[in-house]
């Protein structure tokens, strides 16, 4: 008989530090599956973000072709995009790395309302739970392999590196990597320069999220486009919600001032590239890098608002691009292990 | 400052890729975002070529099964399935999965009863095989770092025909071993084998929860996929001769069993991540199933649905955690990616 080992105990049950599987709690409390091992649960809300470290390149992009990534529901209203990578370290989701692209816009919703907000076309996580709670918001999350460096430039003793308040590092190495493809790598030194411009939603609180959630029927026979809008200041509901009423109206997005490092474009290298699974190096290319702005933060991010959706049906004569049994360039890719062990 | 922009895409002019979503009908985006999306209709139909399937069966303790089942099924089998899978060739490319399919049944809002392996659990190693399966069809599906091997029992030249007498699973997770198997294959007859092998009868079952933007409602949906080819399928996918037949076409000369004595060693621990360790314990371990197949995963039909609503006091009701306030849930190895 095969030598066996079972733990049935859950560390932390015991405490109250892990909510019960949602199979033992009252039913409006699931909302994300598995119902019995959900993805992702009840204790990642409120999602709050402590601390993280946001790297942003700014850049001109042709206005044409950022028309062109956006919804036909959305209106263009900046060519500077913000393209940024983040290291989270504190946050309801675990840590996680991050990368996307923020580009303005606005939306005539149909209650005479224009909003305004940083509209997200591409967005890489390096963890599932991360992704997954995006993805109900819409955020167009896919998986990467994604690094994210600062170092050099000043000694250190080994204690206060880690937790997020060295400042002091000079040099910095960006990478992304997916299906084998390398998508985006950036090394430089920050020269702390003035830099030349911003994207519109730089430190006006007019501009709040916006993403396009697709959601499909189990039978493909149709899919709903759901915009989805996130006001930019913390609201009356969600400050109540927290149990913190006196951040109502204050900024979702908490920049601490004395964290900011900048590049300027001739302080960095730049490769960039489209690939067969990802198509960012094609839509997107810079047509004028304007530097790096590096930052840490903290954040909220709440329910979101749905002010259009649009639904797309599929009869039965609809088919997808694939052969049956062949498989081609985009099924072919190194085996991925997972989350790595 | 170099920079090199890489723009060209020269894997469409070619026809090895789709044309970019943005140059198409928007019916043929099924995912978002809609300028690049994670699950595209290339996968579409969704066929998988002589993967690896490796099952333990095991009993389970009735009442502990019928806790994991949402309200609509009902238990059919003690015998549960715990498997393992080595994808190679596949609509979503390469990769491993791991799961657990229960035997259940589920009275449809048509008057008839449905019968499916229900999956409370699975696990693979890349996004979008894992969100093609959770978005339209309501796979439970997480992502973990999975191994599947097979090896030893002869010498082999480097030109295929390798052994493969002994095996090894496992599966972690945000740091915790979740699981883990060895041994050696013994070829031998089994006891028992959950109800749906072999079972045209049963299909496959999911339950998905689709939560909208504003935490409003959750819509529940319970989704079947029939064990069997339906015509609609057969005529999508143009071969019409295959109506009828298996969707999991199982290739008997590839099996190997191992009985409860031949496999050496078993690990199952629930982690603060993952609970099946806690919730599915092994009553009774009768062995181990390989064999290799060709799937084909059509859409599914949906047999029951409900729709929770919330009020402003249930949605405060999901705070769980405290603000800016970290636990042990929020502490694990950030994983660098896939």
């Amino acid at each position: 008989m095969a030598e066996m080992f079972a733990v049935t105990q859950i560390p932390g049950a015991e405490t109250g530090e892990i909510p019960p599987s949602p199979v033992d709690r009252d039913e409006k409390t699931a909302i994300i599956y598995s119902l019995v091992d959900p993805v992702w649960d009840i204790d990642v809300l409120p999602l709050t973000y402590t601390n993280s470290r946001w790297s942003a390149f700014f850049y001109r992009c042709d206005e044409k072709a950022l028309r062109r990534v956006l919804p036909d529901c959305l209106e263009l209203e900046d060519d500077i995009v913000e393209f940024w990578y983040v290291d989270h370290n504190n946050t309801m989701l675990g840590p996680y790395g991050e990368m996307g692209v923020t580009v303005a816009a606005s939306h005539k919703a149909g209650d005479g309302r224009t909003l305004y907000a940083g509209y997200y076309p591409y967005m890489y996580l390096t963890q599932d739970s991360a992704i997954d709670a995006g993805r109900v918001l819409g955020f167009p999350k896919k998986e990467a392999f994604i690094r994210v460096l600062e170092h050099g430039g000043a000694p250190d003793d080994g204690y206060g590196v880690m937790d997020g308040k060295n400042y002091q590092f000079d040099y910095f190495s960006f990478l992304m990597i997916r299906n084998g493809y390398v998508i985006h790598s950036a090394t430089g030194k920050y020269d702390d320069a003035d830099l030349s411009a911003k994207p519109a939603f730089y430190g006006n609180t007019d501009y709040g999220r916006m993403n396009m959630k697709v959601v499909t029927a189990p039978d493909l026979s149709k899919s709903e486009w759901q915009l989805v809008y996130l006001p930019s200041t913390v609201t009356k509901d969600l400050a109540t919600m927290m149990g913190r009423p006196d951040t109502e109206g204050s900024h979702r997005f908490q920049v601490k001032p004395e964290s900011i490092r900048t590049a300027g474009p001739d302080s960095f290298d730049w490769f960039m590239q489209a690939t067969p699974f990802d198509n960012l190096g094609h839509e997107m290319p810079p047509k004028e890098m304007i530097g790096l702005m590096t930052f840490s933060f903290d954040l909220i991010i709440p329910a979101g608002e749905v002010p259009w959706t649009e639904t797309y049906t599929r009869d039965a004569t609809w088919a997808g691009a694939a052969k049956p049994y062949r498989f081609g360039l985009r099924h072919r890719f190194p085996k991925p292990i997972g989350l790595g062990a | 400052m170099a920079q090199l922009n890489v723009t060209s895409v020269p894997w469409i002019d070619s026809g090895d890729a789709p044309p970019l979503a943005l140059d198409r009908d928007k019916r043929d985006i099924i995912s978002q975002g809609i300028a690049d999306p994670l699950v595209d209709y290339d996968i579409v139909p969704l066929t998988y070529t002589n993967s690896r399937w490796s099952a333990f069966f095991y009993r389970v303790d009735e009442a502990a099964l019928r806790r994991i089942l949402p309200k609509c099924l009902e238990l059919e089998d003690d015998v549960v399935e715990f498997w393992y899978v080595d994808h190679l060739h596949t609509g979503l490319g390469p990769y491993g999965e791991m799961g657990v399919t229960v035997s259940a049944s589920c009275k449809g809002h048509d008057g008839n009863t449905y019968y499916g392996g229900y999956y409370p659990y699975m696990y693979l190693t890349q996004d979008a095989a894992v969100f093609a399966g959770r978005e339209p069809f309501g796979f439970p599906k997480k992502i973990a770092y999975i191994v599947c091997q097979e090896h030893g029992g002869k010498e082999d030249d480097g030109y295929g025909g390798f052994g493969n007498d002994y095996f090894n699973f496992t599966m972690e997770r945000r740091g915790y071993l979740i699981h883990t198997a060895t041994g050696r294959y013994d070829d031998a007859e089994l006891s028992a084998k959950p109800s749906f092998y072999g079972d045209p009868k049963y299909g496959r079952m999911n339950l998905r929860l689709i939560t909208d933007p504003s935490l409003r409602t959750t819509k529940w949906d319970l989704t079947y996929l029939p064990s069997e080819v339906t015509k609609a399928t057969a005529a999508a996918m143009g071969r019409p001769e295959t109506e009828g037949q298996h969707r999991f076409q199982l290739k008997p000369e590839s099996i190997r069993t191992a009985s409860p004595g031949a496999i050496r060693s078993w690990a199952l621990t629930a982690t603060p991540f993952d609970n099946l360790g806690a919730m599915m314990p092994v009553k009774e371990l009768i062995g181990l199933m390989s064999f290799n197949f060709d799937l084909i995963i059509p859409g599914a039909d949906t047999l029951w649905t409900q729709t929770i609503e919330r009020t402003n006091e249930d949605i405060g009701d999901l705070l769980f955690s405290t603000p800016y306030q970290y636990t042990m849930r929020h502490r694990f190895p950030k994983p660098p990616g896939v």
